[in-house]
């Protein structure tokens, strides 16, 4: 594809396989290692692979391979999967994608966008690819395609999340609570929440505020020891967070650092009997309980809400039977909703995203025009370079000619002529080369060209 | 000097309507150029306007707000320039289509309205009564600010309350975000409104002193006139409205239902005072000789003329 090389990718997503035979395609970094070793000592008896570049999320496992000219990319792989037991077998299955040349970086430039993430306009995934590619370049060097391809990938993806909407909304439950509550209470920071129930979405929700630095949170739960040991793992969990986000530390280090600063004194745990007071305390009232049936009663709500002078109280109800009986919401300057209502907000915020796919694809056609042009003009770069080189002696020769006969300014404006002299004869030899009819023609001018100008004539003349 | 007023004053509403337009884009894409180019945008706008405004109040030798277009254009930059102040300091800009769109349009109206020679008032001549003018204008704009963000208010809770998540639930700020601009505009308004009344008070004695002043005026003129109890009720009714704010947790629904109620009130009353009481700010019998600074280029002030300035 690029004249020496070809690139390609072979790719088990959640759009071509189920999560049982992802996990077995699932590559760890250590595994990802040893396969780029094991394609580089190939590469050193048979140079047949020229890098690779290996991409495993929980979604996805891709294999980015660069390899000369005419070898087979599904052998070479093979071989180095089997050689390091992983299961091979996989991405030459029904499940695997196989994509090569400018198809295979399309793929790679709309993943790096978000547009192949199963939540369309994830940002994770640049993350990723770029960890991937760091820990192919901590290894080895990738060759001039892949190492174009990425960068390429990269520059896309940031366009795409700068010049569209594609990345903005929440597009999960939990996040959607959270934009929900901003449109109330836009300073988290300065307003209360209260969690009712311990269980794992109250939990996962209750992470969604504090990454939102709500100011205060209160889990209240039936069993006060449930509610006092969740209030316990977030404290533990927003202080390490605060404290590697603060001092940028791990490790011992940063256990110290917590010891110092102390627990969240944020989260606390309330028992059952005193959720009535709870709530009054309370701005945002998330409810996960298990409970048959609804915990929160109007008479509880309409006390709490006396004393708050009219500000909002909002409250959301993700339990499956409903916590917060329907009266509820019929209190003033009270907001109930539920997880249909996040599933709206989810659904509105995904159909926005999708209208900005033309626009994304649109940026992502021309970053791929740009790889394009690249990918037509490697083959053709090494010779163009070496006519330049000689064009460039000659005009070296022929200004300290002029330098030594006559005078500096007139050398300086002959070489100033000859540098725009070279210019178009080059812009005009590539311009011709570029269109040739075929890609056997274009390959009989570079070789007339290397022919005509190529250093191992000119040494020899 | 006369060909550039020219041309400023034919840009001005073009300009007007560019930053109209710019953050029209903002509320509907939310582009990143948009919202780096709005507010500046609008800045340089009422830069430019208030130097217009100047330069045409130096060759004037008046405060420019005599015309019909003269007041719609001082309205237009008082509320562009009002609505800057609160936009800074909530850093909120996807309200500003309103805002500027008013301003927008007002500057339109003064672009086809009689561009000037009707009769203006000899008193915009007069420093004490054109401060006083400036002020009323300046405070009545932030007290509409103050009424548009209530509203904002109402109707996004409203939508909240009826779960629409369209347009407005996705471009429209908080609700908390909401009230504090309505109470910010109001803190802006209540001391603007105190300085213009407490301005216009003195401004009103210094004028009765004043020699071959018509009797019927001097007669008027006394601080129980309907228009300034009026605007002391209104006064005493905002700064109420802040003090419960602050001290004892006014907020949400009720709070901007009443900042609606009131800027309701203000409108009404006005009227009503206007054109059902008595009021000596229709300043009968004065001409340009009771002026200080007897300047103004406008023909004899008639009687029953009103100040476009106190509407």
């Amino acid at each position: 594809m690029t004249g020496a090389t070809t690139l390609h990718v072979r790719s088990i997503s959640h759009k071509t396989a189920p999560t049982a035979i992802r996990e077995r395609a699932h590559l760890t970094e250590a595994r990802s290692v040893e396969l780029m070793d094991a394609l580089s000592a190939g590469a050193a008896s048979e140079p047949a692979c020229v890098s690779v570049i290996p991409v495993s999320t929980c979604n996805r496992t891709e294999i980015y391979l660069e390899v000369k000219e005419g070898a087979d990319p599904d052998a070479i792989l093979r071989e180095a999967l089997s050689a390091i037991g992983a299961e091979g077998e996989l991405f030459f299955s029904e499940h695997a994608l196989r994509l090569d040349g400018l198809e295979a970086i399309a793929h790679l430039y709309r993943l790096a966008s978000g547009m192949e993430s199963m939540m369309l306009g994830e940002p994770q995934i640049t993350a990723q690819l770029k960890e991937a590619y760091r820990l192919a370049r901590a290894h080895h060097e990738p060759g001039p395609g892949l190492l174009r391809a990425f960068q390429g990938a990269f520059r896309a993806g940031k366009r795409v999340r700068t010049e569209t909407r594609i990345s903005t909304g929440a597009v999960s439950v939990a996040f959607a609570a959270v934009e929900l509550s901003r449109k109330f209470f836009d300073r988290l920071g300065k307003h209360r929440a209260l969690l009712v129930g311990a269980g794992e979405t109250g939990a996962l929700a209750a992470r969604h505020f504090l990454q939102h630095d709500i100011g205060h949170l209160t889990v209240v739960n039936r069993s006060f020891e449930r509610a006092e040991t969740l209030a316990a793992t977030l404290r533990d969990e927003q202080s390490r967070q605060l404290v590697e986000a603060d001092l940028n530390i791990e490790g011992e280090s940063a256990a110290a650092a917590r010891a110092m600063r102390g627990p969240d004194s944020r989260i606390i745990a309330r028992p059952w009997d005193e959720l009535g007071a709870a709530i009054a305390h309370a701005d945002v009232v998330l409810s996960t309980t298990g409970a048959t049936d609804p915990v929160i009663l109007p008479a509880m709500v309409q006390a709490a809400v006396k004393d708050r002078h009219g500000l909002p109280l909002f409250m959301l109800d993700i339990a499956v039977p409903r916590d917060i009986h329907p009266d509820v919401a019929k209190i003033g300057n009270v907001f109930v909703f539920g997880l249909e209502d996040l599933d709206e907000i989810v659904q509105g915020n995904l159909a926005a995203r999708r209208n900005q796919i033309p626009h994304a694809e649109r940026l992502i056609g021309e970053e791929l025009a740009e790889f394009g042009q690249w990918l037509e003009d490697i083959d053709m770069r090494p010779t163009v370079a070496e006519f330049r080189a000689y064009l460039e002696e000659l005009k070296d020769k022929q200004v300290g000619f002029v330098r030594k006969k006559h005078s500096d300014e007139m050398a300086d404006e002959v070489d100033r002529n000859l540098q725009q002299f070279i210019k178009k004869v080059l812009g005009r030899s590539m311009s011709t080369l570029r269109n040739s009819d075929s890609r056997e023609e274009r390959q009989r001018h570079l070789e007339t060209l290397r022919h005509l100008f190529s250093t191992e004539d000119r040494d020899a003349d | 000097m006369t060909a550039l007023m020219t041309v400023l004053t034919i840009l001005l509403p073009i300009l007007y309507l560019a930053v109209w337009a710019d953050y029209l884009w903002l509320f509907y894409t939310e582009h990143p150029l948009a919202r780096r180019t709005c507010s500046r945008a609008a800045g340089v706008v009422v830069v430019l306007h208030m130097g217009v405004m100047v330069l045409r109040g130096l060759a004037l030798h008046r405060l420019p707000m005599g015309t019909q277009a003269e007041f719609m254009g001082a309205l237009a930059v008082a509320l562009l320039g009002t609505y800057l102040v609160v936009e800074r300091r909530l850093r909120a800009k996807n309200t500003g289509f309103l805002t500027t769109g008013a301003a927008g349009l007002m500057m339109l109206s003064a672009a086809v309205v009689e561009p000037g020679g009707a009769k203006v008032s000899p008193l915009l001549s007069d420093p004490g009564f054109a401060g006083h003018a400036v002020l009323v204008l300046l405070a009545y704009t932030a007290l509409s600010l103050s009424f548009l963000y209530a509203v904002l208010y109402l109707v996004l809770a409203r939508q909240l309350m009826r779960r629409r998540f369209g347009l407005l639930f996705r471009r429209l700020p908080a609700l908390e975000t909401l009230e504090r601009m309505s109470v910010v505009a109001v803190e802006m308004g209540v001391p603007l409104l105190f300085l213009a009344l407490a301005l216009g008070h003195l401004w009103m004695y210094d004028l009765a002193d004043r020699p071959g002043l018509d009797p019927r005026l001097a007669q008027a003129l006394t601080p129980w006139d309907p228009k300034i109890l009026f605007s002391w009720v209104i006064f005493l009714g905002y700064t109420a409205g802040l003090v419960g704010h602050r001290f004892f947790g006014w907020r949400g629904r009720r709070m901007n239902i009443m900042a609606v109620a009131a800027f309701v009130t203000v409108v009404l009353g006005m009227g009503a005072v206007h054109h059902f009481f008595p009021t000596f700010h229709k300043f009968p019998g004065l001409d340009a000789s009771a002026v200080t600074a007897p300047r103004g280029d406008g023909p004899a002030f008639a009687a029953d003329h009103q100040l476009t300035g106190e509407r």
